[in-house]
């Protein structure tokens, strides 16, 4: 018997116990199946407490059995178990009127990523006394590696906010698209609302794109994208790690 | 200048002073709201963050351990009493 079949036959109830599991220990392989598929679940419950609460305790543990029997973990890693859940939410129909589940997925998942990303100490709001007009052109910087953004077409970062208890439940009068800041500067993970052309700027950036081009990639993208507020934030949010400047007088 | 930037030095120079002027504002409003504090957290309920690609926190081996430290509410630090002392703001050797 290989550990294939085993494998299979313990994400899989249609099928039977493995042969090699004697009679009297099939009830206890079928316990074992259980809670391997209610650990799962579980492991899923804690990573997208959100999308558990706007689609309800029955629903949320019903689409989770269907994905773990679907995507199988395939990293040891169980706090990152549901990389997939985003994509699996969204092409799930019975999802179909909340057309937001699949990217409040992508912001819960993306908090997890940020909670164990790599410790890097940011550059505080005095970096901006250091540099000048002529350094910023041509700045360069290195996002700190907790840094992800979420561009959703629908107020994602509200209805996050109001389904774990960081703001009130209220009607959403201002519906709109909103893209969102994950970072972890320190200890705890923060969730914020991009300003008009936040995103485009700092995935540019984050491409190691000059500033002054990627301050024009952003205004491209949204017309009313405010460079000081934005330069502002890098800083003060703490969401450079490293940043490189040609030296004074480089040809390039 | 190489850069084939529609961005003007003005637009720059005025954008950064801007900035400068908005973070100091924003940092006398918010001025961190809380400290660390050392030799007042239990056994593994420490708060700290070391090393590059490490994380310390939840490590401390012993209660009240002058080493590690745990993020309180700002001005609260030194008023902690333990059984070993009060919480102090640098590290107890």
């Amino acid at each position: 018997m290989s550990q294939a079949q085993f494998a299979a036959a313990l994400l899989d109830p249609d099928l039977a116990a493995p042969a090699t599991v004697s009679a009297g220990h099939r009830s206890r392989f079928a316990i074992y199946r259980n809670n391997v598929a209610v650990s799962l679940i579980e492991a899923l419950a804690t990573r997208f407490p959100a999308v558990r609460r706007v689609v309800g305790e029955e629903f949320f543990a019903e689409a989770a059995r269907l994905f773990v029997a679907r995507h199988p973990p395939t990293s040891r890693r169980i706090a990152i178990y549901g990389e997939d859940f985003a994509d699996f939410l969204e092409r799930l129909p019975a999802c179909a009127e909340i057309p937001y589940l699949g990217d409040l997925a992508r912001l819960e998942a993306a908090r997890t990523h940020a909670y164990h990303a790599a410790d890097a100490a940011p550059l505080g709001p005095e970096t901006l006394a250091v540099l000048s007009a002529e350094s910023l052109a041509d700045l360069r910087v290195t996002l700190h590696p907790a840094v992800a953004i979420i561009v959703s077409a629908h107020p994602i970062v509200t209805i996050w906010a109001m389904n774990t208890g960081e703001q009130p439940f209220a009607n959403i009068d201002d519906w709109r698209d909103q893209a969102a800041l994950i970072s972890r500067p320190a200890i705890d993970v923060e969730v914020r609302i991009l300003p008009p052309g936040g995103a485009a700027f700092l995935t540019a950036l984050a491409r190691a794109t000059p500033l002054a081009e990627a301050a024009e990639t952003a205004q491209l993208s949204a017309a009313d994208f405010d460079l000081t507020l934005n330069l502002a934030a890098l800083f003060s949010a703490g969401l450079v790690s490293h940043m490189s400047m040609p030296p004074e007088g480089t040809i390039r | 200048m190489t850069t084939k930037s529609g961005l003007t030095k003005a637009t720059l120079a005025s954008s950064l002073a801007a900035a400068i002027a908005l973070v100091s504002v924003q940092a006398q409003a918010d001025a961190k709201k809380t400290e660390k504090c050392y030799g007042v957290a239990l056994k593994g309920h420490n708060d700290c963050a070391a090393g590059a690609g490490t994380t310390c926190a939840g490590t401390q081996p012993i209660d009240y351990d002058g080493h590690y430290f745990k993020l309180v509410p700002k001005g609260t630090c030194t008023a902690m009493k333990t059984p070993k002392g009060a919480g102090s703001l640098t590290e107890k050797m």
